[in-house]
């Protein structure tokens, strides 16, 4: 994604300009000159009565002029964009589908410029900068310049007290944290000893973890700039209120939730506390306008109504929303394509990016001494995966539509062999069953099942999230084969935060979880989830622990393979090339393929997303993945509008 | 009491005749000093018929309980032979026919009677709406046979038999009721679960039966501070809201418990917490019935207390004892039902009415799947028909009224 091939735009240009370095530069931005700005209804009155300043005066000098062709077209100002979600903590998914960030991922797996004009970055990715909108301004109004980077860095991020908060280790390279400079007001710039090539996607997350923060707006609470008879008010019994305060907003910064805190995304929130229905009102700031001078978003509010999850089906087919893919799952699509004519809206089928719908994950740090040498045999994973039956499983649960497999890339990556997804995933008894004897299982109790090695009756116990019956319904067809190759399983259900402790403290042998985030993989996005790095790895939490601790805490790997995948994702980093990190990703992928750390079953499912059928410049065919992604915000929902000159059919209301 | 009609025939009825001195009679029969109480035959049967056999009489004659006693009787049967009568095993899968509607049983054949069969499935996905559907295939007449062999089964878990009252033709499809999302047959579901959930009803209710009259029957004999401690124990009892205890309790009932012990265990909690409301009655009936004369005397006989509240109070009012049993059992099943369907109960693969319905629960089921819906008509039936049952009963308690 950032080598040299992929990213850049207009070689010639770029090349005479930059030189050795790279430029992100937007195709738009660069070339065409803004268009006559168009003022938005909906802001006309308060321009009129001079709250707010002319559309010519909110808009930067230079804004990020959105080139809408294909299927798409430039629309119309209006509507209430209405969303369902579960609970209020989704709250956050309005910030991930705005995305508004200072580099976005763009639908082909590139890195575009967004708030940031342009973005320069050296062959080696150690020196980044980032070149400010002159006239960009925050949804307050307030200008948006580098000293909102020099005071979360210098103030927050570097300050003795609140340094704690931002331990993000995308921001360090080997360890070392960067060299930051503020050359001018438009200018930022970032280096370090050592390549940093997470530094980039992690700023295009659905999350906003941004190197920036409104510094009027955090000022007010900071102890080197407000009053101390301010800050004294926000102590309780301890001294450190006003830490504990910037510590909160800056949560609340990173998924948009405070209506009184500016903003640079497309809506700003305008529901304050706990409620049942969450507004977001158009920034009257933004930064992105159309080809015909059209400020975004397009619709004027994002209201999210909260829903219990499994009312959410039911109100989608009953047209209470005009855009929804959340809580919606694979086998809602009779139902709502049913009801789709009578209430006026389309359901899509968009493809999913996970490496399975489903995987299940040996874990390698469990507790138990005998199941741990067991879970450790790559045999025994081997044989836990032959004794699967995958195209039964497709065909009883996703018709036949999703692609049997393990848990790793999937078509449509250039990195995408056959021969990976099926590595010891077809179904094969007769080779399972000779491997479990092979591993010290051979003998067997008096029900026909299987003992392990000390003489305890086998019982696999397999752990899973209590959400809907996907799982249980996977756990009743895996255990059925297994038990044909005599390991007797039984599931259970947990909450999914109780499942992750159970998992990291080594009590849960093995657990199911949705499978690799992202597996339509391109040799610049990181190998990470393929390498004991985090904790949050089901399979080896210990290890990933280890890693994420600098050693610290945790396990040090002492599996060859789960060490060298280690070695390779190390290797990724340092890489400069495209073609070496190509090689990197296709030797990870085969070590993967061979060890089934992850028991893929399915992967490639499809997700219905439903569409009112008034809504404009939704794709027909997408994919829909958090990271990256987004969810919608790769396809930038503030350029979805409602076209109500076309007369929609509705039976009902 | 009714006055027994006089007209037994020892009595002389000669009229004196007109001025005639009467005539001197003498009865040669021997002498009987209860012939004016001499009963008829049906009389005698009535009269001299003990408290259980009136009770079934008057049972008798209130029709609806008559009716509900029929129709628990073949769900009964049907629950014991549940595995000989359903065409399928409730856990094998059918990957070729998910979600199939039910089939429906004919008797004629393009105008020619051939006896009850059903026609083919042909299946096919519809490409715009991803929805199975299945059309009935008229060229395909599958026959349904009786008395034939089919898939291996476990009766009881005591021996493998194959012989089942209905099967499927060869190479045909029988499911009656539909199937569900794993294409199991639902009316094999259906018979398999009414094992389970018509039984938990009384195993419960023994249960809880057992703990209301010893616990009841001990407060309601001694008083005094063992009822106070029975009644108070009883209001907390009561008072601790349902749902939270029965989850908590089923979480703590262990992964690895056979589906059989995790259903023990669900019993054990539902009579647990039912036994109060019975203790109660028990022990008001006690109080009253150990001021008669009769537990006086017993006691004066140097009687146990147990033999006492066993063999004297007891049986003054098992009759009610039935009667509340039977009013108790419907809202066992209920319980069960309520508790599975919140997913705190019994779990798949053990088959309830309740788990079931809570497998149904869900959008699509209501829209495309309706038929997934019918465990609710078992449930109706089986908790009318115990309702009127209990009806009839406690009309028929007190049989001397």
């Amino acid at each position: 994604m950032i080598s040299r091939r992929e990213t850049l735009v207009s070689l010639a240009a770029l090349a005479a300009a930059a030189g050795p370095s790279r430029l992100l530069a937007q195709t738009a931005g660069d070339t065409a000159k803004p268009p006559k700005l168009i003022e938005t209804p909906m802001l006309e009155p308060l321009v009129k009565e001079g709250k707010l300043p002319p559309i010519a005066k909110r808009v930067p000098a230079a804004p990020s002029i959105v080139k809408l062709e294909g299927e798409k077209a430039p629309g119309q100002h209006g509507g209430d964009l209405r969303l369902l979600m579960s609970k209020d903590r989704d709250a956050r998914f309005v910030a991930a589908y705005g995305y508004a960030r200072l580099v976005c991922w763009a639908p082909e797996h590139e890195l575009v410029p967004d708030i940031a004009e342009a973005v320069e970055v050296d062959e080696a990715q150690k020196t980044f900068t980032f070149r400010l909108r002159k006239g960009h301004r925050w949804s307050d109004g307030k200008p948006f310049t580098s000293e909102d980077f020099r005071f979360f860095w210098e103030d927050m991020y570097e300050h003795k007290e609140l340094a704690r908060f931002f331990g993000a280790s995308q921001l360090l390279a080997g360890g070392e944290k960067p060299k930051v400079e503020f050359p001018d007001a438009q200018t930022v710039r970032y280096t370090w000893s050592q390549p940093n090539p997470h530094f980039l996607p992690w700023l295009a997350s659905p999350v906003n973890l941004t190197i920036f923060r409104p510094a009027h707006y955090f000022k007010k609470f900071h102890a080197k700039y407000a009053d101390k008879k301010r800050l004294e008010k926000l102590n309780d019994k301890r001294n450190d209120g006003w830490v504990r305060k910037i510590a909160t907003e800056n949560r609340q910064a990173r998924y948009n939730l405070n209506p009184n805190m500016p903003t640079l995304d497309p809506w700003v929130p305008k529901t304050e506390g706990v409620a049942e229905r969450y507004e977001f009102a158009r920034n009257p700031f933004y930064h992105r306008i159309d080809t015909n001078g059209r400020q975004l978003p397009y619709a004027d509010r994002a209201v999210m109504v909260l829903a219990e999850s499994k009312i959410i089906p039911v109100k989608t087919g009953a047209g209470e929303v005009d855009l929804q893919a959340r809580s919606i799952r694979f086998d809602d699509f009779p139902f709502l394509r049913r009801a789709a004519d009578e209430r006026g809206f389309d359901v899509r089928l968009w493809k999913t990016a996970k490496g399975a719908q489903l995987a299940i994950y040996p874990n390698l740090n469990c507790d138990d001494p005998v199941w741990k040498k067991l879970l450790r045999d790559v045999r025994f994973r081997q044989a836990l995966s032959l004794a699967i039956n995958r195209d039964e499983i497709n065909k009883i649960m996703y018709v036949g539509l999703a692609e049997p497999g393990q848990n790793t890339v999937l078509s449509g990556s250039p990195l995408y062999k056959p021969e990976l997804r099926q590595a010891h995933a077809q179904f094969d008894l007769v080779r399972a069953n000779r491997l479990l004897d092979q591993v010290g299982l051979a003998k067997r109790g008096s029900d026909g099942q299987r003992l392990l090695p000390d003489g305890r009756e086998l019982e696999l116990i397999v752990e899973y999230p209590a959400e809907g019956t996907e799982y249980v319904d996977l756990m009743r067809l895996v255990g059925d084969t297994w038990a044909k190759a005599g390991l007797k399983m039984y599931s259970k259900a947990f909450q999914r935060v109780v499942l992750r402790r159970r998992i990291v403290s080594g009590q849960s042998m093995m657990s199911v979880w949705e499978g690799i985030d992202y597996a339509l993989i391109r040799p610049g996005l990181s190998p990470q989830d393929f390498a004991p790095t985090d904790e949050a790895h089901a399979q080896w939490p210990r290890w990933g622990q280890n890693y994420q601790t600098r050693g610290r805490q945790g396990e040090k790997p002492d599996d060859p393979a789960a060490r060298e995948l280690l070695g390779l994702y190390e290797a990724w980093i340092e890489a400069d090339s495209r073609d070496a990190r190509r090689d990197i990703w296709a030797k990870v992928l085969a070590i993967w393929a061979e060890q089934v750390f992850t028991i893929g079953v399915v992967g490639g499912v499809l997700q219905p997303v439903v569409v009112d059928k008034q809504l404009r410049n939704v794709p027909k065919e997408g994919i829909y993945a958090y990271d990256p992604g987004s969810y919608f915000g790769l396809y930038k929902p503030d350029t979805f509008w409602f076209d109500r000159t076309t007369r929609v059919y509705r039976k009902y209301g | 009491m009714t006055a027994p009609n006089d007209k037994s025939a020892a009595m002389p009825a000669g009229a004196p005749g007109e001025g005639q001195a009467p005539k001197h009679f003498v009865s040669t029969a021997p002498f009987d000093p209860y012939s004016v109480e001499a009963l008829t035959p049906e009389q005698e049967r009535y009269y001299l018929a003990g408290q259980w056999k009136l009770m079934w009489w008057k049972l008798r004659r209130h029709r609806i309980a008559v009716i509900s006693l029929w129709v628990l009787a073949i769900l009964y049967l049907m629950a014991f032979l549940a595995e000989p009568i359903s065409p399928y095993n409730p856990n094998s899968r059918h990957a070729d026919h998910i979600y199939a509607p039910p089939q429906q049983v004919r008797f004629f054949h393009e105008g020619s009677f051939v006896g009850p069969f059903v026609y083919g499935l042909k299946y096919e996905l519809n490409k715009d709406t991803l929805k199975r559907e299945y059309t009935s295939d008229t060229t395909q007449v599958h026959r349904i046979r009786f008395f034939c062999t089919g898939e291996d089964y476990s009766f009881w878990g005591l021996f493998t038999a194959d012989f089942h009252l209905i099967c499927p033709a060869h190479g045909g499809t029988l499911f009656l009721l539909g199937t569900d999302r794993m294409g199991r047959d639902m009316f094999s579901r259906l018979l398999a679960g009414s094992r389970i959930s018509l039984t938990i009803g009384f195993v419960g209710v023994a249960i809880s039966f057992l703990l209301g009259i010893i616990i009841g029957g001990l407060a309601g004999y001694y008083g005094g501070w063992v009822d106070w401690s029975v009644q108070r124990t009883t209001e907390v009892i009561r008072s601790i809201p349902h749902l939270p205890l029965w989850m908590a309790l089923a979480a703590a009932l262990p992964v690895t418990w056979s589906p059989l012990l995790i259903y023990f265990g669900i019993t054990i909690i539902l009579g647990m917490i039912e036994w109060t409301g019975l203790a109660r009655s028990v022990r008001s009936k006690l109080l009253s019935l150990r001021e008669e004369d009769f537990a006086t005397a017993a006691q004066l006989m140097g009687a146990s207390p147990p033999r006492i509240i066993g063999r004297h109070l007891l049986p003054s009012f098992a009759s009610h004892l039935i009667a509340s049993a039977t009013l108790a059992i419907p809202n066992m099943i209920l319980g069960e039902t309520a508790l599975s369907f919140l997913g705190l109960g019994l779990r798949p693969p053990v088959t309830s009415w309740g788990v079931l319905l809570s497998e149904a629960q869900n959008i699509n089921v209501v829209a495309l799947y309706p038929w997934l819906l019918l465990p609710v008509l078992p449930v109706l039936i089986t908790v009318l028909a115990f309702n009127f049952l209990g009806d009839g009963l406690r009309d028929a308690a007190d049989p001397y009224k």
